[in-house]
């Protein structure tokens, strides 16, 4: 731990989920912008209590559909009907009545797709380092315990150390970047 | 015992459909003496058809079995049609309203605790529902074409005769409606006991219920379905048409939930709703939005793609004339649009915009029940009549006031539910600024 080493952040731990609730709160009612929570299970209503706004990977999933329903739809018309005319079953060349299912399909997958790859993407992931994994503590972030990450880079970063002990944290340590 | 009062307005109700009943029979017999030969030589031409198979076919099915199916238009048909759609617009809610107390306890859920009471109490109009019904059965000769023909003549009838006879129909259904009284009446029995003592016994007793009420309900609501509005067509053939019923009932009953919650939502409702609760309910309206399309999809879909006959001359007649646009109404309105709309998050709690859309989805779910009953009295084409707003309006004005009156009798919400405290904490959050209070 070198002493030129710019702090990444101040992670609080907590024991409970109780605890790491209360104490969400009072990160957004302060006014936190870069900081996040870290749970070994989902807490119910956290989402609201961290002030997340509504996800924005639906954007992702219904482009992928729309693109999903174009592409069965305009495949049939072109294999069935443009392209090499082809009576099936004495139904019409075209109709979106038989090309609704592989359509439909190709709707789910496409959706599928692009809420995997908008969900990555937005969460900058894969990532295959974070400077939490230095400390020791965190390891149990899987296990049994709770903690809240402040980032340097917000703006109140100054106040973020007493604004976690007077939270009831159980353990508090400056992550180095 | 509270329900009492309830009960003699029922007897009153009973009564009063009796008198109406009894002088519409004088009426059919006065009207009938004529009809009975027409319809004869009706179901005479129908026997023939088997014959003319390849042509009927020839010519889209047209031809299969269509003056079978004809009913003459009268004062008494007409009212009977229109009295048919409306009741089973209004049996959707109630029906809808005990899968979703059924739901609940299946399920263990603590979310719709609060919003259990509404629909126990919904629920139980079930025995209103079986009054109601009385019309329906005791004239069923004049709205049921199959029940002049005999089965000797007509191969479609004979072959199904052990469900479509008089006796059968009018025992399933009475035995039927009991059944649902008998099972919602239980549940707001145990519910409401459970707001005395708190005891946990009145939510197992519930469960166990839940458990096998649900395959009394599945198996039970298809043949009501089937008996009350697949018979039109008896020649039909269709093993979805009970879930068809089904999607769309609880798609009605979602938005009429929603519409009463948000409305009591300041009132007998305050403090135990919250937008949670209002977003889970909005949710479960847009599933049972896709889960209808995807119903009647596949009924539409399997029965183009087969093409056969007894199958097909249901949906082509229901494209002659203007109920070719009805189909599609019912696609755009009862699909397409409330999908695009319910999509996103903040619609589904939006007032401004659920409003509305309650409205529309009652319309929806009436123009399909038109779309299914209408065209066997009107061949040619939607036709509106005064009678079919005045049934509908008075119908579900009559079980809004009861059920309003069933909601007084009883606690707003489960008050003693184990439950209950889950769904009203573990599921809300303090807002910005109360959470200061909160610390």
């Amino acid at each position: 731990m070198s002493a030129s080493a710019k702090p990444y952040g101040i992670l609080a731990q907590f024991d409970t989920a109780a605890d790491i609730f209360e104490a969400a709160l009072r990160c957004r009612d302060a006014g936190y912008r870069k900081w996040d929570v870290y749970t070994p299970f989902p807490i119910h209503g956290m989402d609201e209590a961290m002030g997340l706004e509504h996800s924005k990977v639906g954007y992702f999933t219904f482009c992928g559909g729309v693109t999903g329903f174009t592409t069965g739809m305009t495949m049939i018309w072109y294999m069935n009907k443009f392209d090499y005319g082809l009576v099936v079953g004495g139904k019409p060349l075209f109709t979106p009545l038989f090309a609704f299912p592989v359509s439909y399909e190709l709707t789910i997958l496409l959706s599928a797709f692009a809420t995997l790859g908008g969900m990555l993407l937005l969460n900058r992931l894969p990532k295959l380092y974070n400077p939490l994994f230095r400390s020791e503590n965190f390891k149990r972030a899987s296990n049994d315990r709770f903690f809240i990450c402040i980032e340097a880079a917000d703006p109140k970063f100054a106040e973020a150390r007493a604004l976690l002990e007077a939270s009831g944290a159980s353990a508090i340590e400056l992550v180095e970047d | 015992m509270i329900l009492s009062p309830f009960f003699k307005r029922i007897f009153a109700l009973l009564a009063c459909a009796g008198l109406v009943t009894f002088g519409a029979l004088r009426l059919v017999a006065a009207e009938h003496a004529e009809p009975a030969a027409a319809t004869h030589a009706a179901a005479e031409s129908h026997a023939a058809a088997p014959a003319e198979h390849g042509d009927a076919h020839a010519e889209g099915g047209h031809g299969h079995g269509h003056s079978a199916n004809a009913v003459e238009v009268t004062f008494l048909s007409q009212f009977l049609y229109s009295y048919l759609t409306a009741y089973m617009f209004c049996l959707s809610i109630v029906v809808g309203a005990l899968f979703l107390v059924i739901l609940h306890h299946l399920f263990d859920a603590s979310w719709s605790t609060p919003i259990r009471r509404v629909n126990e109490q919904i629920a139980c109009l079930a025995p209103v529902m079986g009054v109601l019904a009385l019309p329906i059965i005791i004239l069923a000769p004049s709205i049921y074409p199959w029940m002049s023909i005999d089965p000797a003549h007509d191969h479609a009838l004979d072959v199904k005769k052990i469900l479509f006879n008089r006796t059968s129909f009018t025992v399933i259904l009475l035995a039927i409606f009991g059944l649902w009284s008998f099972m919602a009446l239980n549940f707001r029995k145990w519910s409401v006991a459970q707001d005395k003592d708190g005891a946990a016994k009145w939510t197992s007793k519930a469960r166990f219920q839940a458990a096998w009420g649900i395959f009394a309900f599945a198996f039970s609501l298809t043949l009501v379905v089937f008996l009350l509005m697949k018979s039109l067509m008896h020649q039909f053939f269709s093993t979805m048409y009970g879930v068809y019923y089904f999607a769309g009932s609880v798609w009605t009953t979602l938005a009429t939930v929603y519409g009463i919650v948000t409305w009591l939502r300041t009132r007998e409702l305050k403090g135990v709703i919250f937008n949670n609760t209002i977003h889970y309910i909005g949710t479960l309206f847009f599933a049972f939005t896709v889960f209808y399309a995807y119903i009647h999809f596949s009924q539409y879909f399997l029965i183009w793609n087969a093409a056969i006959p007894e199958e097909t001359f249901w949906y082509v007649k229901r494209e002659v004339g203007s109920w070719w646009q009805v189909g599609l109404l019912i696609l755009f309105g009862h699909f397409f649009v409330p999908f695009l709309i319910l999509l996103r998050i903040d619609t589904k709690m939006n007032p401004l915009v659920m409003g509305p859309m309650i409205l529309w989805a009652w319309l929806m779910h009436y123009v399909d029940m038109t779309f299914n009953v209408m065209p066997v009295l009107y061949p040619e084409g939607l036709h509106v009549t005064l009678l079919d707003p005045i049934c509908w309006i008075g119908l579900a004005a009559v079980l809004a006031a009861l059920f309003w009156k069933n909601f007084k009798s009883a606690a707003p919400f489960p008050l003693k539910d184990p439950r209950l405290k889950e769904a009203i904490t573990q599921h809300e959050v303090p807002a910005p600024g109360a959470a200061a209070a909160h610390h």
